[in-house]
């Protein structure tokens, strides 16, 4: 079988950096993938604002297992297995709920929102207490479980290291959003899960890739700039588009970091920041954080790429989108708008029309996006000539940090220049080399 | 006033067609100036988001919106939209409900299969909730709301193919 490390050419002395295209085929290495990456990396599960309450609870996956986070009546938030003790039951009956008690539909246990079971039906006649002592009738937590500004993490090896290890030096990346919010962020209302039929690994790179953007986009930028031309009252002050910056009609500031542990940065100067929705914020932000600071929050789009399946957008709107694989060629996709709690009407409402533009199955971009990466898919079959040459942008990437990454005080791996650059897909594929390398 | 049932399906069935057949300014044409054309998201298991405003939709348009689409589809540039898909609309349990807001409330089931030769077949369904109203040009639309009863969808949701 081939490994990880010969489906990637890293040889960073030569300027070379390739990776084959299997990688996005084989299902001997979408296994691995599941064991090695979906098994032991911290993995989103949801936002703390889905389950504001005791009892409030999401079920989710990580990897193939079902789990399910839920707030206790002590307010800590917890996350378990979804599987009744007793024979194996999920517990949950949908994606989301309230439950102070969460019954088992099959034979009727109970469990409270901290895990303890509280009930074994019938148990005192049929069971000797040490049948019971044994067989642990507790639901079981996760191996680890950590939120980071309420985005919330779990983790399936005992041994991974931290959460803010993990994320690492994306986190300031993620503070640049949670921190427009002084009353906290919230999920919006509105829930999207679609299918990809394509390798989960391309949603990780198109996430990152500014390159696409003023091809597979171009058409959204007509469009919205073709809407405008029709209601321009309707497409002014915070509705007004950014069309032209995606048609990279003007010359923007923009570029690519490699933050470390596989995760990415791309950036760029938005076309008109005073159309963003947390513009209004600026003057309470400028007292608050350093004028860098602020400037990268409401004048420069960002897309935070966590490894290996989550995607942070803050561009016009923004965005949560995390990508599961079912197999080798089919992805489960879903997407969330976030925003900062208590935002004034006009700015709510702007940030959902501009969130409805582009970032569901049902918009002017995203179906753009999927077929892009259905037909890399398909492409991907034709292994005799099989390697994508990750070269664009390579010339140009610096160790260490840019002129913009200064501004904001951080340091990544490395720099780039422009979004329109490949390199930042380098620390994706090393960390990928790295958890498949035993 | 409040319509007969016929008059109702005639508009709906009309709306099909001109779908089916890619007859886009004929589609909007049924269209009032003011129109909005609503299609919302899921909220949890049942339900569904209810403030356009508040909560994401997975559209939510006026009619330039919807205009735009049909820009969208004849600019060949869109990567998900060329080539398009067939599509054969089932419109059927028509009720007219009465008057409402100077509104004719009826509403219809759906059911919508898509054929594309990338990606062969598929069906999806739900409820509509159309408000009609007269105008100088006869019947037309003046709101549609499209519940989408589909989860974890395949291929592209727009205008066509709902
Ligand atoms: S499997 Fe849950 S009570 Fe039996
Ligand atoms: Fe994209």
């Amino acid at each position: 079988m081939t490994s990880a490390q010969e489906l990637v050419d890293d040889r960073e002395g030569e300027n070379i950096f390739r990776v084959h295209r299997s990688a996005f085929t084989d299902p001997a290495i979408f296994d691995q993938e599941m064991a090695e990456i979906f098994g032991r990396t911290w993995l989103y599960l949801c936002h703390e604002s889905q389950i504001a309450k005791h009892g409030d609870y999401v079920a989710t996956q990580i990897g193939t297992q079902p789990v399910f986070v839920i707030r206790g009546s002590d307010d800590d938030i917890r996350c378990f297995y979804d599987v009744c003790s007793h024979r194996g039951s999920r517990l949950t009956g949908r994606t989301s709920g309230s439950a102070k008690t969460l019954t088992c539909r099959y034979h009727g246990w109970c469990f409270n929102a901290e895990g303890a079971c509280t009930l074994v039906r019938g148990g005192d006649e049929a069971y000797r207490p040490e049948d019971l002592d044994r067989m642990d009738t507790n639901l079981r937590p996760i191996e680890k479980f950590g939120s980071y500004k309420g985005f919330l993490f779990g983790c399936l090896d005992a041994d991974a290291p931290p959460l803010d290890e993990f994320l690492g030096g994306a986190m300031p990346f993620i503070d640049l959003m949670t921190d427009q919010a002084p009353d906290g962020m919230e999920i919006l209302r509105g829930e999207s899960r679609y299918m990809m039929e394509a390798n989960w690994k391309l949603q990780t790179e198109n996430s990152t890739d500014g390159y696409h953007v003023a091809t597979v986009h171009r058409n959204f930028a007509t469009t919205v700039g073709y809407r405008e031309t029709l209601a321009p009252e309707g497409d002014s002050g915070m509705a007004k588009t950014e069309a032209s910056r995606i048609l990279s009609l003007e010359k923007i500031n923009s570029g690519g970091y490699d933050v470390g542990n596989g995760h990415m940065i791309n950036w760029a100067d938005r076309g008109n920041p005073e159309a963003g929705p947390s513009w209004p914020q600026r003057e309470a932000l400028l007292q608050r954080y350093p004028a860098g600071k602020v400037k990268w929050m409401l004048e420069r789009g960002r897309t935070v790429t966590v490894f290996p399946n989550l995607l942070l957008n803050d561009v016009a709107s923004s965005c949560i989108r995390v990508w599961r694989p079912i197999s080798a060629e089919l992805t489960e996709i879903e997407t969330w708008c976030i925003a900062p709690k208590n935002e004034a009407p006009e700015a709510r409402r702007a940030r959902i029309r501009k969130y409805e533009d582009f970032f569901f199955p049902a918009s002017l971009a995203v179906p753009d996006d999927v077929r892009a990466m259905e037909g890399a898919q398909i492409g991907s079959e034709a292994l005799e000539d099989g390697w994508n040459d990750l070269a664009l942008g390579h010339k140009t990437l610096v160790d260490g940090a840019d002129d913009a990454a200064k501004e904001l005080g951080v340091t990544p791996l490395n720099s780039n220049p422009g979004r329109e650059v490949e390199t930042p897909f380098f620390a994706f594929w090393r960390e990928w080399v790295a958890r498949l390398t035993p | 006033m409040t319509y007969e049932r016929s008059a109702a399906e005639d508009l709906l069935y009309r709306e099909a067609w001109c779908l089916d057949n890619k007859c886009w300014e004929d589609w909007l044409a049924l269209y009032t100036e003011d129109a909005v054309y609503w299609a919302p998201a899921m909220d949890g298991d049942e339900g569904w988001t209810d403030d356009p405003d508040k909560d994401v939709s997975l559209m939510y348009m006026d009619k330039a919106g919807l205009e735009a689409r049909i820009f969208r589809i004849e600019g060949h540039d869109s990567y998900a939209t060329d080539p398009l898909p067939h599509t054969a609309h089932l419109v059927t349990n028509v009720l007219v409900h009465g008057e409402q807001d100077g509104l004719t409330r009826v509403t219809a089931t759906w059911m919508v299969r898509t054929y594309a030769r990338v990606r062969g077949g598929s069906v999806r369904g739900g409820l509509y909730e159309y408000g009609l109203r007269e105008t100088a040009d006869g019947l037309r639309i003046a709101t549609k709301k499209i519940f989408i009863h589909d989860d974890r969808i395949v291929g592209p949701i727009d205008v066509y193919n709902v």
